[in-house]
């Protein structure tokens, strides 16, 4: 307190009143050129190189921190979605009976620095119409993703359509949609290429499994009425195999919304 | 200035002047190395011609809503963690842990709101007033982008917590920007920060929100209130008053109003025990009530209006183009006929923006105001009709699903577990109360219900109107055994008395029970009516329930008795294999009947010897084999279904 006194009294912050410190130092940059007066002014041409180098020096200074930046920050559009083949269900899980029936789609993923094993990173609707499995047909796998603005398309079971909760686009058990163009769906839902393969498939494609399920193993539960139970098929498509050592492959592609035609994401 | 008395001894008076000189020293030099003074002076004695009035206080109210978000979001800045095994935790954190934690988001919150609603009102008062007119036509413009600046702080704010809502309703708003033409897909990839929503979204989102949007809305502020400033106010009616000066008449009005708005902030934040925090977002688990905040709502429901690929159109183009309307409102209000078609312009805008958030409510809350009944006699208004009432049926269903599944995260989070360091995603995949009904949905209820018969339209049945299998409410409980060795109960739709049921037979358990329990003759009826109770009781413990421990334990001597008359008197040996009497007659073991393990086993494989064996004639096997990837349902998925069954999971105060 008392050296706040003693440099009171030294009158340093004394205050030099002018009449409006801000008008009168606006109006001296204003007149800039008054003051210049006592000194020479330089030659045109050094004055035009000094404004560029001015301007590019300055301009490099400030673009490189914004452009370093830039770089980063777009770095995602050098990124691109993968549509990866992924094993959703077993056979014997999707009964010939002409209902949806949803499924989790697991795969493991990369979110920046973490890698999460067998996430759930999406869904579909798998089904099978009564005499597809005589054919040895694979079901037909319809994304979740609605093809408008990408909700998730529900069906409760019993009903005959799915429904996006979203804005309402109605879609029939084909995938088609119930008011055709009219729908707000711009398209009908989307099929996913699905492949049925033996169990065991799991290592990556082009190797192949060397055992492969045998025909004659014995089929566990032959007494079993379940649905799925009920008719042990040989499936054509994969050569070999009853429907519980047959896995359904499902290629999880991503499409963009609101278009006509099927586009990938990439 | 100039004459300081000079006081011989160093009286307090003396220092006291001294110190007053001195701050008025400090004052003035202040003032001028920075001209500061003189700013403050002419910002505060603008004089207001015709007198200060309440219509002028919206912009001050916005400003200080401004403020108040700076600050409210500075702090909670302090405790947010931009990640996705971060966000909803950390943001968890300050609404349920922190002191006040709830108060100051709540704050922030609905501050976000105000200002939308203080902004419209702002909006229209300029407009209407022609405000807008020259000279004032940049600061229209400069208006226009603030609100833009603003609108961007609320759409980015909205995921920030990560919970289901936001997710789900900004995975829609940035899939729709994709569908902008030529950099649709380009902007999408930016805003989401790779091809999938996760951390980088997050961050991105939170850089916009906390950064780069608030430091332009600055950069837009002060050039918004300089020009203010140097055209003055917009007065229609120079000669109503004297004229008044903007400090203290002006600032007391304005002061008066922003504390009318946080008034109304804080009885909202009160009244709604602060902003909602819904279960943390689940990539895989589809919200079927995604919205955005209200005032984005109509942008929604505009959706609706535009059929197949002409979207693009309600989504983007006519937006983009009635923005430009507005930007260009200065110019086309030159002219008397131009304002006035501003003016209609903008109220046809505002009042079917009003309109299409209406129609979006009255879409997603339909059920809450019709019945079934009401359906219209012909087609095809009545399948419209119907339509509507499922979607919103389901909207509402999943609406209440999302509190329901957010109060139970909240709980686990809050246990002595606390949420692991994978996230709180990890707390709802591990438990049972969570899963078990979705489990038992999408394997178990297209034969099973789940339904408690003494509330049957309690939220948390699961109702098969055609069951083909028993009723698994309270499996393993007493009041369960006691409706299977009931003979009414037996034989009805909650046992066994469904069409086709093998236990019709003659040698089947509904003939055992109609035979032993419902046709004794009158003398032993007295003798039964005691034993029942205890083979009940005795059965029922066998399954070790968490919640019959207590009672168990107190009915020991019962049990005991119980025990004693399924193995002799009551013959249920006769078929049943029990603890050591082992008697194989097909029917399932009930030793530890209904138990963890025998629950597990059953499901794992009911065509077992133990269980039906050859009798079983529609149970799936769900984990018959050795080998894992040819089994229906995983080990995990097995447990959660049982345990939810037998009603062990954690338990907080909020179940109890």
């Amino acid at each position: 307190m008392s050296i706040l006194l003693i440099l009171s009294k030294q009158k340093l912050f004394k205050a030099n009143v002018r009449q409006d410190p801000l008008i009168s130092n606006l109006r001296a940059a204003m007149t800039e050129t008054n003051h210049s007066e006592s000194i020479p002014v330089a030659g045109n041409r050094r004055s035009f190189v000094a404004k560029m180098v001015a301007m590019v020096t300055g301009g490099i200074a400030l673009l490189v921190p914004l452009v370093s930046g830039l770089v980063v920050f777009l770095n995602p559009l050098w990124r691109k979605a993968k549509s990866p083949k992924i094993r959703v269900a077993l056979l014997s899980q999707v009964p010939a009976d002409g209902v949806p029936r949803y499924f989790p789609v697991r795969a493991d993923r990369n979110d920046a620095w973490n890698r999460y094993s067998q996430q759930r990173i999406g869904a579909v609707y798998l089904l099978r119409e009564p005499g597809q499995q005589e054919r040895g047909q694979p079901p037909v796998a319809f994304a979740a993703k609605c093809p408008h603005a990408g909700c998730f398309i529900g069906h409760t079971p019993g009903s005959e359509v799915f429904q996006c909760p979203c804005h309402t686009s109605a879609f029939h058990l084909d995938g088609t949609r119930v008011h055709g163009d009219a729908e707000v769906s711009p398209r009908d839902m989307d099929r996913l290429p699905v492949e049925l393969k033996p169990i065991g498939s799991m290592l990556p494609q082009g190797i192949a499994s060397t055992e492969t399920p045998s025909l004659e193993k014995d089929h566990v539960d032959p007494t079993s009425e379940h649905p799925s139970n009920n008719n042990p098929v040989r499936v054509n498509s994969v050569g070999v195999g009853v429907e519980e050592d047959v896995e359904i492959w499902v290629e999880y592609i991503e499409f963009q919304t609101g278009h006509k035609q099927q586009i990938r994401s990439v | 200035m100039g004459g300081v008395h000079r006081v011989s001894n160093r009286s307090q008076t003396a220092d006291s002047i001294r110190m007053i000189s001195l701050v008025r020293n400090l004052a003035h030099w202040f003032d001028d190395r920075t001209g500061l003074g003189q700013l403050v002076r002419e910002a505060l004695y603008e004089p207001i011609p015709g007198g200060a009035r309440w219509r002028y206080v919206w912009g001050s109210t916005l400003v200080l809503t401004f403020f108040t978000q700076v600050v409210t979001g500075f702090f909670l800045w302090m405790n947010y963690s931009p990640s996705t095994q971060t966000a909803w935790e950390s943001v968890y954190y300050i609404q349920h842990e922190l002191t006040g934690g709830w108060l100051l988001r709540g704050i922030h919150h609905y501050t976000a709101q105000a200002m939308v609603i203080l902004m419209i009102v702002h909006l229209v008062q300029v407009v209407v007033d022609g405000a807008y007119r020259a000279p004032r036509e940049l600061n229209f413009v400069l208006g226009i982008l603030l609100m833009l600046v603003v609108l961007g702080l609320a759409l980015t704010g909205y995921l920030l917590p990560w919970d289901q809502k936001g997710y789900w309703a900004t995975k829609v708003g940035t899939e729709l920007s994709s569908q902008a033409p030529m950099v649709g897909t380009a902007m999408k990839k930016l805003a989401v920060g790779g091809a999938d929503y996760g951390h980088a979204t997050l961050q991105r989102f939170f850089a916009l929100h906390a950064g780069l949007l608030p430091g332009l809305l600055i950069l837009l502020l002060v050039p918004h209130m300089a020009l203010f400033r140097r055209h003055g106010l917009h007065v229609r009616d120079t000669k109503r008053r004297a004229d008044a000066m903007f400090w203290p008449d002006q600032v007391l009005k304005d002061s008066v109003a922003a504390l009318m708005v946080l008034a109304a902030v804080l009885a909202l934040t009160v009244a709604s025990g602060g902003a909602e925090l819904s279960a943390p977002a689940d990539p895989a688990s589809p919200y079927a009530a995604a919205r955005p905040e209200t005032y984005f709502l109509f942008l929604f429901q505009f959706l609706k209006w535009f059929p197949g690929e002409s979207e693009v159109w309600g989504a983007i183009v006519i937006p983009t183009m009635l923005l430009g309307m507005l930007l260009l409102m200065p110019w086309i209000g030159r002219t008397r006929v131009g304002h006035l078609l501003n003016v209609l312009m903008l109220f046809v805008l505002l009042g079917g923006a009003g309109l299409l958030t209406a129609q979006a409510l009255h879409d997603d809350y339909f059920a809450t105001w019709h019945t079934r009944d009401e359906a219209p006699e012909t087609e095809p208004a009545r399948e419209k009709f119907l339509q509507r009432m499922e979607a919103s049926e389901q909207f509402i269903q999943a609406q209440h699903q999302a509190e329901v599944d957010a109060l139970r995260v909240i709980e686990l989070a809050g246990s002595p577990g606390r949420i692991p360091a994978t996230g709180a995603l990890t707390l709802v995949y591990d438990d049972p109360l969570l899963q078990g009904p979705k489990l038992f949905r999408r394997h178990c209820a297209s034969c099973h219900n789940y339904q408690d018969l003494e509330d049957p339209d309690a939220q948390t049945n699961i109702v098969n109107r055609a069951p083909t299998g028993s009723n698994l409410f309270g499996v393993g409980s007493r009041a369960w055994v006691a409706g299977l060795l009931d003979p009414e109960q037996v034989a009805g739709p909650h046992y066994f008395g469904y069409p086709q049921s093998p236990f019709l037979d003659e040698d089947g358990m509904v003939a055992w029970v109609r035979e032993n329990i419902g046709d004794v003759p009158e003398e032993e009826r007295a003798e039964l009516a005691k034993k029942i109770p205890r083979v009940v009781a005795a059965l029922s413990a066998e399954s070790h329930l968490p919640r019959q421990s207590v009672l168990d334990r107190e009915d020991a001597h019962l049990i005991a008795e119980g025990l004693n008359m399924i193995t002799e008197e009551m013959g249920c040996t006769d078929c049943h294999k029990f603890h050591d009497v082992d008697y194989d007659g097909g029917a399932p073991d009930l030793t530890g009947y209904m138990s963890r393990e025998w629950l597990l086993e059953f499901l794992r494989n009911p065509s077992a010897d133990r269980f039906y064996g050859e009798e079983n004639d529609r149970m799936p096997q769900f984990a018959a084999h050795a080998d894992s990837r040819m089994n229906q349902l995983d080990e995990k998925s097995l447990q959660l279904i049982v345990d939810w069954l037998r009603g062990k999971w954690y338990e907080g105060d909020a179940s109890r």
